[in-house]
């Protein structure tokens, strides 16, 4: 047996003699379930594979408690037993309220015994997060060095998930010595900034890829290739400032589209340009654009396409405008780096092995012209100095000794500095007891004539690879105002507390209802508050996996190489949950909006009435527009798809275990497998109609399939579709994709998305099923609190915490259950604050 | 072979230290790591090996299994492929983990065959790869390589500690050679012994700290605690190896540094790079134990060789339904994996180590933790074993409808690495039939 399970069992076995030796339920359990359960769930029929006759009733082992929660909920939500009308109302009434109290009992116990769940360790981005704000190194890039955490229940935050291995601690180890090394600096001076500034054909490569179309160089309005000997070139030996550099494909490899700017250090860049947008006509001519081209820059070494590397996008999006300008951004470079174009949503040209060339074919211009770029000047400035030298980074470190941390009492101050060091490190107050093994490390190192700013190196990424900092633990004690300011800020930022929630902390006012609540006001106002959306979403509506599958090109040429329609949805769904908080939207928004929040391209993928630049905005939705709700975002529907097909099934157990909260269970093991045989099945209706022939299957997939079924009409990246596609039967669509390949796809069968949920309600289409989940709302914001209580405490909705979730709907339900009022709600109970022993 | 020797004055550390501090009394095991390692190398003179690859969706069933058995058993369809070496492995039917349900989660306990891996609490068990570098010591630079295709390394693995712990894979083929086989210069080496050094005392310093000063602890969070030490002990111990690794000069690499595959749509050709890092580190005597997981599971649309990217990815193919056009795909899959199977077999037949094939010192299993991924089923794994030195030639089978453990089979491997146990596992005997006359 594993020390883990062995450690508690022993320490439960010893503490709760009485529930313990509870072997059978008691009464009126026992009876209630003989007669109502154990006709199928018995030695001999052993239904689902489940024998309630052997079933032993031990809640203090917490696997013993997980099965009988499992049926107290599979009795309550009426599943069990399966006609309904099997069990008398007075029994189920019966039988549930007695199972709750032992269960509430059991769970209470185990709680007050251990806490809600154990101390927690920090997972790579909470990590990284940790000693980029301790370190004043915003930065800071260590998360890749470390093991992608384990998940559970969608989320990397669990504690009990959370584990650490001799291969997890080593690479704590190795990336708390580069976070440090970073930190340091060794000259006594910051490195000089430069600036560059580039015209004419210094402003993009020599050479084009994608077609002549892709880029070329102009001269008033009218371009010349480099690629072609039509084109003369230029007979300028210098740079030629009237030359402008247009830019009309999206990157893709093969790609390498950057100006002649270098960083020479790494640091931040100030980016200034010149530019306008404008519409590429036949004959490389340029016309005044007509709406702004958005574009990114892309950070990336200076070489050829064909080396792979590390491509980041820095800078933010810029939208460059048809009556041209002067536009600034600040950058994040390497040394070595250089700054590559992005422009965003242009065609994405392709070899085309079928041409007649074998090279590229630009896809047609389309009617006005094709829009893209053109590029007057630009400039780069940097590294931009820090406000101090040494920077905050090395003071953290070594306070004032300088930028060689030299000393005269090397001894004194390496007492001094470690004392000061763990006192900013530390997340709580760490007593003096605790400091003598990094102290004696420190003073070895010194004693074996390591120089002082070595020894102290080791004393510090000792203490920074210590449970002491890698741990998160419950609040234990009334007086515990440091967890829970820690809950609070790794909740609602991913991070440590900042100077304000420490110094609150050390007040001991964080238990004050009022000042909670403004603390948690202003964290989820403040810039770190983008660090908890975008983890969260990651996770709990996978936005991680957003671009996991690849349209199929075959079925879906519109969309072949489209970044920044799958960039925009991740934004819209990031902006709209930001909303949600900062906004206080009612639960129901996961379900219906009377808004959405799109761009240019996003307007067009929904057909909404055309918007112009990349910044999201709130446009009002007509009432019969099926979009409006996380539900029918088309990132929600990327990620439940796959790529190629929508599947009903998938995307309606999606749905309803991350958005509406009802999971559904595994595949029963019990049950003989049954080999589907879909072959001449013509649509997916069809195939899930023989898919739920056998009752077995259709217990649960009526939960679930039909849901997914009212969703069939959005394709795999939730564009409106009323029909199928395929590649053989049907009318037939042929064209030139994005990246200048012919495609033919045929428009098949119509889309049925009508159905009936598990209740019996019917719905004709999306409109009838979002009305049905909206009318629902607690059970929506229970969903949320739930997910809310699991990346918070990093323990999920325990038993006993039944009531407390109740209590907080209650409080919420006369606003429209709004999901700011929500996290306060969490925030303010004892879930969050803990249970402090007396 | 001559064991090195190193000192263990340090590396052997005594239970009480370990667990001083804690104030606790757990029910640990007796860690066979917790005796000098290099002791016990020195019981095996002839190196043996074992390299085990899972496929964690299987290949199409009726195409496996032969449908005769013993000795002189028919081929099936795609074990015709390996038709020129079936002297070399064995092909077993009837095989499973007992208990171990689950449909995808149950590659995680492959090599581990611990129940239940889809139920909340859930706790994996030791991996057999894991075991069997604890019964042997680190006799070679690395103990263990665990190697992944496609692999989705936060949440799968084929190997797992003793705690249940996940070790990540890695799947970067250059990172792998340049541990193996880049000789840092005289002044490197003298800086790599000095931040080994310096990284040994700031483990003895978090050995001392962990854990003294927490406020009082719930019996989790003392569980929590446990395995951090653990995890420092290890680490610790680790570092006294590969000191003494690092004095010792690398192998000469007989190949250039391969690039790395970052497509995944590549999935042949990665899985090809990784089985050829397997044989490097075999033939280096790198380590005596690989592991590779091919995550087809997490494998989006991929090429087929010589043929059209499939219509969809790798797991919405292993559902097929009978639907024909994915059983086509598939199937080419499948056989592209026999393919690999057949040309690592004859490598590791072609190269001699001493005076012996290479193959003969190399046990090599193939297997699945899905028997039908069509239905999710994990009963009738599709098992395959080449090499050891073994009685090879057979089709083993076992019933059907109550499936021998696979664990068996994983005893009879460690016994013939000269790890002296019956058990392992859910095992309930061997599958000694296999061992030399």
């Amino acid at each position: 047996m594993k020390a883990y399970f062995h450690s508690f069992a022993v320490l439960l076995l010893t503490t709760l003699p009485a529930l313990h030796a509870a072997e059978k339920p008691p009464q009126p359990i026992a009876t209630l379930i003989e007669q109502n359960c154990t006709d199928c769930h018995d030695a001999e029929t052993k239904k689902g594979r489940l024998d309630l006759t052997a079933l032993t009733f031990d809640l203090a082992d917490p696997k013993g408690m997980e099965r009988w929660v499992q049926v107290f909920d599979r009795v309550e939500n009426g599943d069990m037993p399966p006609k309904s009308e099997h069990m008398k109302p007075e029994d189920r009434k019966a039988l549930l309220a007695a199972l709750e109290s032992s269960l509430q009992a059991a769970s209470t116990v185990a709680t007050a015994q251990n806490g809600r769940g154990p101390m927690r360790r920090l997972n790579r981005i909470e990590f990284e997060q940790n000693l980029r704000d301790l370190l004043a190194l915003p930065h800071l890039d260590v998360r890749d060095m470390l093991p992608a955490d384990r998940e559970s229940h969608h989320f990397d935050k669990v504690a009990s998930t959370l584990d650490i291995s001799h291969v997890q601690l080593t690479a704590y180890l190795d990336a708390v010595e580069t976070a440090l090394r970073q930190a340091v600096v060794t000259s006594p001076a910051p490195p000089a900034s430069k600036k560059t500034r580039v015209v004419g054909k210094q402003l993009g490569p020599h050479r084009t890829t994608g077609g002549v179309e892709s880029l070329f160089y102009a001269r008033d309005g009218k371009g010349f290739d480099l690629d072609s000997k039509n084109w003369a070139e230029p007979k300028e030996t210098g740079p030629d400032p009237n030359i402008e550099f247009a830019l009309f494909r999206s990157p893709g490899w093969p790609y390498a589209v950057y100006p002649y700017v270098i960083a020479n250090a790494t640091g931040e860049y100030r980016v200034r340009f010149s530019a306008r947008s404008v519409l590429q006509t036949e004959g490389f001519l340029l016309q005044k654009g007509t709406r702004p081209v958005p574009m990114n820059f892309r950070a990336r070494k200076p070489t050829n396409h064909d080396i792979a590397e590390d491509v980041r996008v820095t800078g933010g999006i810029i939208d460059v405008q048809p009556e041209g300008g002067v536009y600034e951004t600040t950058v994040y470079l390497l040394a070595g780096q250089t700054i590559e174009y992005g422009m965003l949503g242009l065609p994405v040209p392709q070899i085309d092995a079928q041409g007649k060339t074998g090279h590229y074919r630009y896809p047609p211009l389309p009617e006005g012209g094709q829009p893209g770029i053109a590029f007057q000047w630009l400039e780069m400035e940097g590294p931009i100095a820090p406000a101090s030298w040494p920077p905050a980074s090395h003071r953290v470190l070594f306070d004032d000794l300088g930028a060689d941390a030299k000393s005269a009492k090397p001894a004194e101050d390496a007492k001094r500095l470690l004392r000061r060091f763990i006192a900013l490190a530390a997340r709580e107050p760490v007593p003096e007891e605790a400091i003598p093994p990094f102290e004696k490390l420190v003073l070895d190192a010194l004693q074996n004539g390591a120089p002082l700013a070595e020894a102290l190196l080791a004393g510090y990424q000792a203490f920074l690879c210590s449970d002491l900092f890698l741990y998160l633990r419950e609040p234990i004690a009334t007086d515990d105002h440091f967890a829970i300011a820690n809950r609070l800020s790794h909740f609602l930022s991913d991070s440590r507390p900042d100077a304000a929630l420490a110094i609150l902390a050390s007040q001991k006012k964080l238990r004050d209802p009022a000042t909670l609540r403004t603390e948690t006001d202003r964290l989820i106002s403040s810039s770190g508050f983008e660090r908890f959306v975008n983890h969260f979403t990651d996770c709990w509506l996978n936005l991680r996996e957003l671009r996991r599958d690849d349209p199929d090109i075959r079925l879906y040429p519109e969309y072949r190489l489209d970044d920044y329609l799958v960039e925009s949805m991740g934004m819209e769904t990031r902006a709209f949950f930001t909303a949600m908080l900062r906004d206080n939207l009612p639960a129901a928004s996961l379900i219906k909006s009377e808004f959405a929040l799109v761009n240019d391209r996003l307007a067009r993928h929904y057909g909404l009435p055309e918007v112009t630049g990349s910044a999201l905005r709130r446009v009002d939705l007509s009432k019969n527009s099926p979009y409006g709700g996380l539900i029918t975002q088309g990132s929600v529907l990327k990620v439940s798809a796959n790529g190629t097909s929508t599947s009903p099934v998938l995307r309606g157990v999606w749905i309803m275990d991350r958005l509406i909260g009802q999971h559904p269970p595994p595949p029963p093991p019990g049950v003989p497998a049954v080999e589907p045989d879909i072959r001449g099945a013509k649509t997916i209706r069809e195939l899930i109609a023989q898919h739920t022939k056998s009752k077995t299957c259709a217990t649960c997939h009526a939960k679930f399939d039909p849901v997914g079924l009212a969703l069939e009409n959005f394709d795999i990246l939730g564009a409106w579709r009323t029909r199928y596609r395929g590649t053989s039967d049907g009318e037939r669509i042929t064209g030139i994709d994005r990246a200048g390949h012919d495609f033919a796809f045929t428009l098949a069968g119509k889309v049925d998305a009508s159905g009936q949920l598990a209740d019996g309600r019917p719905f004709a289409n999306i409109h009838d099923l979002k009305a049905l989940f909206a009318d629902n709302p607690r059970q929506l914001a229970r969903n949320l609190l739930h997910q809310f209580t699991l990346y918070a405490t990093g323990t999920p909705v325990q038993f006993s915490d039944r009531p407390d979730i109740e209590a907080m709907l209650d409080a919420c339900a006369e606003d429209g259950y709004r999901v700011r009022d929500l996290v306060h709600a969490l925030v303010q109970s004892p879930i969050f604050l803990g249970n402090p022993k007396p | 072979m001559n064991a090195p020797h190193i000192s263990t004055a340090s590396s052997h550390i005594p239970r009480r230290t370990f667990l001083r501090g804690l104030g606790i009394t757990l029910g640990l095991p007796m860690l066979e790591c917790m005796t000098p390692v290099f002791a016990r190398a020195s019981q095996s003179p002839t190196p043996k090996r074992m390299l085990v690859i899972a496929n964690n969706l299987g290949v199409l069933p009726k195409n496996f299994f032969p449908a005769t058995t013993g000795r002189d058993y028919a081929l099936s369809p795609y074990l015709e492929m390996l038709a020129e070496v079936r002297n070399e492995f064995s092909v077993f039917s009837g095989l499973s983990h007992p208990g171990v349900i689950g449909g995808h989660s149950t590659d995680n306990c492959f090599l581990t065959s611990a129940r239940g891996a889809f139920k909340a609490g859930f706790r994996n068990s030791i991996s057999l790869d894991q075991y069997a570098a604890e019964k042997l010591g680190q006799v070679t630079r690395f103990p263990t390589l665990n190697l992944g295709v496609n692999i989705e390394k936060a949440n799968r693995s084929l190997s797992w500690t003793r705690d249940g712990v996940l070790l990540p894979a890695e799947d970067s083929a250059t990172a792998l050679f340049n541990r193996m086989f880049v000789q840092g210069s005289a002044d490197e080496v003298k800086k790599q012994l000095l931040r080994l050094k310096q990284r040994g005392s700031i483990l003895d310093t978090l050995n001392t700290e962990a854990g003294r000063f927490s406020r009082t602890l719930g019996s989790t969070d003392k569980a929590r605690l446990d395995q951090y030490l653990t995890s420092v002990r290890e680490v610790e111990q680790r570092l006294q190896v590969a000191s003494e690794w690092e004095q010792r000069p690398k192998p000469v690499a007989t190949q250039p540094a391969p690039t790395d595959i970052n497509d995944s749509k590549l999935f042949f050709e990665k899985f090809d790079l990784m089985l050829s890092i397997a044989q490097l580190a075999f033939e280096s005597d790198s380590t005596r134990i690989v592991t590779l997981m091919v995550d087809a599971f997490r494998t989006p649309v991929f090429a087929l060789p010589g043929q059209m990217d499939t219509t969809e990815s790798y797991h919405g193919l292993s559902h097929h339904g009978q639907n024909e056009e994915k059983v086509k795909q598939l199937e080419a899959a499948d056989r592209q994996h026999m393919a690999l199977l057949r040309k690592l077999i004859g490598n590791l037949a072609a190269k001699r180590e001493a005076d012996q094939r290479l193959l003969d010192r190399t046990m090599v299993l193939y297997g699945s933790n899905l028997g039908d991924a069509n239905i999710h089923d994990n009963t009738n794994l599709p098992i395959l074993l080449a090499g050891g030195g073994l009685q090879n030639g057979q089709h083993l089978a076992f019933k059907r409808d109550n499936n021998k453990p696979l664990s068996n089979l994983f005893v009879t491997m460690l016994q013939n690495m000269g790890i002296e146990t019956d058990t392992f596992g859910s095992n309930a005997g061997t599958l000694n039939e296999l061992n030399p006359a």
